[in-house]
């Protein structure tokens, strides 16, 4: 019998050779395919290809009829692209690494509409739903100018903190005091206090030459110190938690105070404070526009981490399980995924602009270098830096665009639309670590007001309209900093004072009487909480600052009674 | 007719001119297609090993269809099996970082957690498959092998263009 089956040679070079022209015919069909299932993945909106060819002859991709959906808009475009042609490394594909040493991209355009929905992301997935959270959590106030009406929505007393809180305080109240109770009775102070008592009584008429009474004495008044040492630690920790108590009691105040502004969003007016009127006007467009910074951020984040650790990704799509695929990125290796640069040639509102990308890569820390992009031309300019070599990731970017059509701006506060004209747009966004800032300005002095036809009139309503419909410039400047978790937003505009300067005169009562209603609806909701738990944190002050005094007192008798009899026993 | 077919392949097979061992070690190489994510490189060079070794191939293509449901059924242990190589044996990384810089072994995927996961077992499960096919075939063969062939079922089933075309690569 032989090992070989050599007349199966020639049927199997024949199979391979099937293989390879199966390959040719049908790479850029399954280039494509791959393209657009990884392309839709990490945007989290349809990628779709109209055609690609892969030259490998010359090392070649050439892509026409990109079109990238939109991940916030249901029927818009993220961008769209005539062409791209990308030359990659060949070596690097040997290890299933993308390396592309040059790609240029002609015929971008941004925005443009499309026919169906290309989201594919649900809202609470991924990153999207994490920025969806966060949007949330920013509060902007609600203004209903349109219809005149002061309505109030039922308070829902799980929406407010101090309630929660306050029985969050009681509770820690409760488990202190069991906790220190059972502290005392474990001292044994009573033990100490009788067996002292017994000592002194036999020290009445003892005589020095008794060793063996003298040595009980002795270890009887150490019995008494260390018990007032225990009793010296456990005061120092109940002096720290009665703190920590009376902390959090005062922080109810606070929490109040933060219901009470939560509660007033309900009602479908803002203060009258001008800081109030521009966050209900231009809040929600702003969060719209920083959630979208703070989407891509966050993405760059995902697939181009710091470090060189092992990376576990989502295995491929296929029948059997996809399992979880580990990149092990290594020094001096190429990255598996890098773009050294890209040159663009884009078109904004009908104009004509260049930019350039460069040290796109999976592996920043392999690399070395950031992520930048850039494009100047007159009346644009853009500058992006993502910065993921180090340890703490720094993603700047800042664009400008002069004298362009800006988008209408829908107010349905006010039952009105901004056509703010030719204008200047700015944005700029920084995160470094956990910390954002960013700001959203808009100018323009040749706005026109369109007031809606649908819905319903009011007094107020026509007095704003009357005091905004004369205002032909808008300055709108939008700023978001702090902590990632919880950003402070601040938004302001030139329409601030004139509309609440109008609300103030005509709606000045009502709305003071509508506060006063949240007010007491909060304050019917929190103070049976904030009393008892206020009255628990007092009580248990009392009781247990009383227990430690009484048994200080008595193991300080019992001490000084022992020491009395025995003045050469004191111990150093 | 899945199953009527994997009997038909079943009966060529410990019916076929190959030695016990040649049936056995086909369907121990049939086992790794079988148990691993077809589409993988090294599937490659176990399809080569088949073709090109005299291991009888009606037994590897029987050891593919027994072991393919096998497959999907142990794909949650084979992940777990390949999550622990590739990211809890620290002892590892080193082997896993350099074969993941290397020239074409990354296009085998082995940095996926089933197909590390499943290749691993299905090498170890070669050998008992192996020994234990080679005993069956054997026992087989010696026991109620001449009665089937005896029977109108098998002399049916011999006479199809199918086993024509598998006499082309049996084993010599």
């Amino acid at each position: 019998m032989r090992l070989f089956r050599w007349k199966a040679i020639v049927p199997l070079l024949l199979l391979g050779a099937l293989v390879a022209g199966l390959w040719i015919l049908f790479a850029d069909r399954m280039a494509k395919g791959t393209t657009e299932s990884v392309g839709t993945t990490l945007v989290g909106a349809k990628v779709e290809i109209d055609r690609m060819h892969l030259d490998v002859a010359h090392s070649r991709v050439e892509v026409r009829g990109l079109t990238v959906a939109s991940p916030f808009e249901p029927l818009e475009n993220l961008l769209q692209a005539d062409l791209l042609v990308a030359d990659l490394e060949p070596l690097p594909l040997l290890e299933k690494k993308l390396v592309i040493d040059r790609l240029a991209a002609t015929g971008l355009r941004f925005g443009t509409p499309r026919q169906s929905d290309g989201r594919t992301v649900g809202q609470s997935d991924g990153v999207m739903g994490q920025v969806e959270r966060w949007g949330q959590q920013l509060q902007v106030p609600a203004l209903q100018l349109a219809t005149g009406k002061i309505s109030l929505d039922r308070l829902d007393p799980a929406q407010l903190n101090t309630p929660r809180l306050a029985t969050a305080l009681a509770a820690h109240a409760d488990s202190s005091r069991t906790a220190w109770v059972s502290g005392l009775d474990a001292l044994g102070t009573q033990a100490a206090v009788d067996s002292s008592a017994r000592m002194v009584e036999r020290l009445k008429g003892a005589k020095l030459t008794d060793v063996k009474l003298l040595g009980d004495a002795r270890r009887t008044l150490e019995q008494v110190k260390r018990t007032e040492e225990r009793l010296t630690a456990l005061e120092r920790s109940v002096t720290s938690g009665m703190a920590t108590l009376h902390a959090s009691a005062a922080g109810l105040a606070e929490a109040r105070q933060r219901d009470y502004a939560l509660a007033r969003g309900l009602l479908k007016l803002p203060g009258l404070d001008a800081p109030d009127i521009g966050a209900a006007l231009f809040g929600r467009a702003a969060v719209q526009r920083f959630q979208r910074a703070l989407y891509w951020a966050q993405l760059a984040r995902r697939y181009m981490p710091p470090g060189l650790l092992p990376r576990a990704t989502p295995g491929p799509r296929r029948v059997r399980r996809a399992g979880t695929t580990v990149h092990f990125p290594r020094s001096n290796e190429p990255p598996a995924f890098l773009l050294k640069s890209a040159d663009l040639s884009l078109s904004v509102a009908s104009r004509e602009y260049s930019a350039r990308l460069t040290g796109v890569t999976s592996d920043p820390a392999l690399y070395g270098r950031p992520a930048e992009a850039r494009g100047t031309a007159p009346g644009f300019r853009l500058a992006a830096l993502l910065d993921h070599v180090r340890a703490t990731p720094r993603d700047t970017a800042a664009a400008s665009l002069a004298d362009v059509a800006l988008p209408s701006l829908r107010l349905p506060a006010l039952g009105a639309r901004l056509e703010p004209g030719a204008g200047v747009v700015g944005f700029r966004f920084v995160m470094q670590g956990d910390q954002v800032q960013a700001r959203w300005t808009v100018t323009s002095d040749r706005v026109r007001w369109v007031r809606d036809s649908a819905g319903g009139r009011s007094s107020i309503g026509d007095v704003v309209w009357r005091a905004i419909s004369g205002i032909s410039t808008l300055e709108v400047s939008a700023r978001l900093a702090g902590d990632l978790d919880h950003p402070e937003l601040a938004v302001g505009s030139n329409l601030d004072r004139a509309i609440a300067d109008r609300l103030r005169a005509m709606a000045g009562t009502e709305l003071a009487a509508a506060e006063r209603r949240v007010r007491a609806q909060v304050d019917s909701l929190t103070d049976g909480p904030m009393s008892a738990a206020r009255s628990k944190v007092a009580a248990l002050g009392g009781e247990v600052t009383g227990r430690l005094g009484g048994q200080r007192a008595q193991l300080d008798q019992a001490r000084r009674a022992l020491e009395q009899r025995l003045p050469g026993l004191r111990l150093p | 007719m899945l199953l009527l077919k994997l009997i038909q392949s079943l009966v060529k097979t410990l019916h076929s001119e190959g030695t016990p061992g040649q049936v056995a070690a086909g369907l121990a190489l049939g086992s790794i297609l079988g148990l691993t994510p077809l589409l993988s490189l090294h599937n490659a060079v176990v399809v080569g090993l088949i073709v090109l070794l005299n291991v009888s191939i009606p037994g590897a293509m029987l050891g593919w269809a027994l072991f393919t449901p096998i497959g999907f059924l142990l794909d949650p242990l084979f992940d777990a099996i390949g999550r622990a190589l590739l990211l809890g044996a620290l002892a590892l990384r080193p082997l896993w970082t350099a074969l993941y810089n290397v020239p074409v072994v990354p296009l085998t995927s082995f940095n996926n957690t089933v197909v590390l996961g499943s290749l691993v077992v299905s090498l170890a499960l070669c050998v008992p498959v192996f020994y234990g096919a080679r005993l069956g075939v054997t026992r087989y063969r010696a026991t109620v092998a001449e009665r089937v062939r005896r029977s109108a079922l098998y002399r049916a089933m011999t006479a199809s263009k199918l086993y024509a075309l598998y006499r082309l690569f049996r084993p010599e």
